[in-house]
C-alpha cells in the first residue's frame, strides 16, 4: 500500500553552504532534504521512501558546537510504500525457479511465491520455464494477484522481503 | 516472518503508523509521481539521473497498475468510495483492484463484511456499479 506520511526530519547544512540570503538557504535545505530522503531508501516502520511532496515547515536553525554546521528541524509530507500481512496486491513475475517464482510489486523485488503456495500448479522446465495448471500459466512478465503472508525487514540492505500466496478466492494470474 | 503477529490487513489490523498516515491508490500515486518528475525536468535536463531507484520502480509500477488515468476520474473514484464508510486502506484496495462482483469485492477486502458494519450485498453492488460507470465514461 502506498502511504502519504508526514515526517519530522533534521536537515544539516554545512557551514560553508550557509548564505545570508534567505531564499538560497531555503533552497539548500530543500536540496539537502531531497538527497537525504533518497539516500534513506526505506525504514522498517514506513517502508520504502518514494518522494517528498511538500515541505510543511522549517524550524529555527541551531548551530552545532563542534563543526559550525547548522541543523534545521523540518516537517514534510511524502509518499512511502509498505507491504502488509493480509494485503492483496498485484505484481509482475520476474524470475521463475524450480521451487517458486519471484515477483516485483512497487519498489519491492524480493517477493517470493513458493510452489507450495500455488495449489494446482506444476513446474514445467524448458527454455521458458513456467508453472501451469489446466487453464493458466505463471511465467516471466505475467501479472499475478496474491496475498501477503509474511514480511521481513533486512536492516543491512534496507530492503523488505515478502512471502506471498495464491491460496484464496480470486487470486492467481490476471489476464 | 513478521515480528508483530497481530498484523493482518484482512482484518484491518494494521500498525499505529496507519493512524497517522493516509493511504493512496495507485492511480493517485501515478499522478503525483508524474508531477514530481516534471518538476525535476524543469530543474535539470537529466532528470532521469536524479530520481532514486525506489522512485523509478514505483513509477513504472503505478503506471502499469492504475485503473484510472484521467485526473478527474481519479478524483471521482475517491469521492464515490468515500461515501461508503470505508477505512482508507479498504478504499484504496478497492480502487486498485476494481473487483467486478460482490463476491470478489469481499474476497479482496474481507473486513467490509465483519460484524457491526453496515455493508450489505446491495450497498456493495451499488458501489461497484458506481465505480464501473467512471471507468466507462473516462
Amino acid at each position: 500500500m502506498f502511504l502519504k506520511v508526514q515526517l519530522p526530519w533534521n536537515v544539516i547544512i554545512p557551514a560553508e553552504n550557509l548564505d545570508a540570503k534567505g531564499l538560497l538557504l531555503q533552497r539548500s535545505i530543500i536540496i539537502r532534504l531531497l538527497e537525504d530522503f533518497a539516500a534513506r531508501k526505506a525504514t522498517k516502520d514506513l517502508g520504502y521512501y518514494l518522494a517528498v511532496t511538500t515541505l510543511e515547515s522549517i524550524g529555527e536553525g541551531r548551530v552545532r558546537q563542534q563543526t559550525g554546521d547548522v541543523m534545521f528541524p523540518v516537517v514534510f509530507s511524502g509518499i512511502t510504500f509498505k507491504l502488509y500481512r493480509g494485503e492483496i496486491l498485484e505484481g509482475v513475475v520476474h524470475k521463475v525457479l524450480k521451487h517458486g517464482v519471484f515477483l516485483r510489486c512497487g519498489p519491492v523485488e524480493n517477493i517470493y511465491l513458493s510452489h507450495l503456495k500455488m495449489p494446482g500448479y506444476s513446474y514445467m522446465p524448458g527454455e521458458n520455464p513456467m508453472f501451469n495448471d489446466k487453464v493458466s500459466r505463471i511465467e516471466k512478465d505475467i501479472v499475478v494477484r496474491f496475498i501477503v503472508i509474511g514480511t521481513k525487514w533486512l536492516e543491512a540492505e534496507r530492503e523488505f522481503q515478502a512471502l506471498v500466496s495464491l491460496e484464496g478466492h480470486y487470486l492467481g494470474p490476471v489476464s | 516472518m513478521s515480528g508483530e503477529e497481530e498484523e493482518n490487513a484482512a482484518e484491518l489490523k494494521i500498525g499505529d503508523e496507519f493512524l497517522k498516515a493516509k493511504c493512496l491508490m495507485n492511480c493517485e500515486v501515478a499522478l503525483i509521481l508524474e508531477h514530481k518528475y516534471e518538476q525535476l525536468q524543469q530543474m535539470s535536463d537529466d532528470a532521469a539521473n536524479h530520481v532514486s531507484q525506489v522512485f523509478e520502480k514505483s513509477q513504472q509500477y503505478v503506471k502499469r497498475f492504475s485503473r484510472y488515468k484521467n485526473p478527474d476520474a481519479v478524483r471521482q473514484v475517491r469521492e464515490i468510495l468515500s461515501r461508503y464508510q470505508l477505512a482508507e486502506f479498504e478504499l484504496c484496495v478497492l480502487g486498485n483492484l476494481c473487483p467486478e462482483t460482490v463476491e470478489e469485492a469481499i474476497a479482496m477486502v474481507p473486513s467490509i463484511k465483519t460484524k457491526g458494519r453496515a455493508h450489505d450485498d446491495e450497498a456493495i453492488e451499488k458501489m461497484l456499479n458506481d465505480l464501473s460507470l467512471i471507468k466507462k465514461f473516462e
